[in-house]
């Protein structure tokens, strides 16, 4: 199988494939590209920063509990002990 | 599936328990992910209503289904396929959310960036700001979080949710949803640029 090179050319370039992983674990040719760019642009690194918070944000969210009644509809529909 | 993995070789001796019939492992099996299935199910239903009906439906059909389950996927990824097919057929039987998410180009963004006399790039692009999310977290920002989530469609809200919240890989991910892994990156790109762009007008510095 060959993989498909990328050129990162620009920022937009950098913006189409900014999301793929957003901490940049990755050690491919594209992501050492990417950082490379985003270290020398204000503009990416900002974006960068502002799609990392936006995640972030979304984990402040509280996670829903499940309610008492429908966990007691469920137990008593499957016949499960409590 | 975060912080609920059992062993493999555990969760497998409950799981083949449960398809003898036995109702203890079976009922160890829903205690375990009644959580992650309800969480999941209001993040991608996003109805409350529909978001108990899908919890409900989706542990049925895994009670009815459970001798098919053959433990060649993780049996995380057999059950996230379960409840996105409740939340997402929900969905289509409503008609709803049939668009796709429009990929807005970021305020001040240019292909290549304007540079000074000495070739520095000029930002054009504004950061947000650097107070700590927590407390830049209030009720306004909760709503317009909110309603930006509500505005994704489905396919793109369930991509988001798996991946972000949920940490599957973008190949489980595509698993899940029966999606190419291209198709579950250009869907969370274009799910988180849409959020990104609905908080920047309260998040720029």
């Amino acid at each position: 199988m060959t993989t498909k090179l990328i050129r990162i050319r620009n920022c937009a370039d950098v913006a189409a494939h900014i999301c793929e992983n957003l901490d940049y674990k990755l050690n491919s040719r594209k992501c050492r590209e990417i950082k490379k760019h985003i270290a020398r642009c204000a503009n990416c690194t900002a974006y960068l920063d502002s799609m990392k918070k936006t995640v972030k944000l979304y984990h402040l969210v509280p996670n829903p509990r499940v309610p008492s009644s429908a966990r007691a509809k469920l137990y008593k529909v499957l016949k499960l002990a409590k | 599936m975060k912080g609920l993995e059992l062993h493999n070789g555990e969760e497998m001796k409950l799981i083949r328990l449960a398809q003898k019939g036995d109702k203890r492992a079976f009922t160890r099996l829903v205690k375990k992910y009644e959580d992650v299935v309800f969480r999941f199910s209001v993040k991608v239903c996003r109805d409350g209503e529909k978001a108990e009906e899908a919890f409900q439906d989706t542990f049925v059909n895994v009670f009815k289904k459970l001798k098919q389950f053959d433990g060649k996927s993780k049996f995380t990824t057999w059950l996230y396929k379960i409840v996105a097919n409740n939340c997402l057929m929900k969905r289509r039987r409503s008609k709803l959310d049939q668009a796709s998410v429009p990929l807005e180009t970021p305020e001040g963004f240019r292909e290549e960036p304007l540079r000074d006399s000495d070739g520095r790039v000029i930002q054009t692009v504004p950061s947000w700001k650097s107070t700590p999310l927590d407390r830049v977290m209030n009720a306004e920002l909760r709503r317009i979080l909110d309603k930006a989530i509500e505005k994704l469609p489905p396919e793109y809200r369930a991509v988001f949710v798996l991946r972000d919240v949920e940490e599957q890989s973008a190949e489980e991910t595509a698993k899940i949803l029966s999606l190419s892994v291209p198709a579950v990156k250009s869907r969370l790109h274009r799910a988180r640029a849409f959020l990104r762009e609905q908080l920047h007008p309260y998040m720029k510095a």
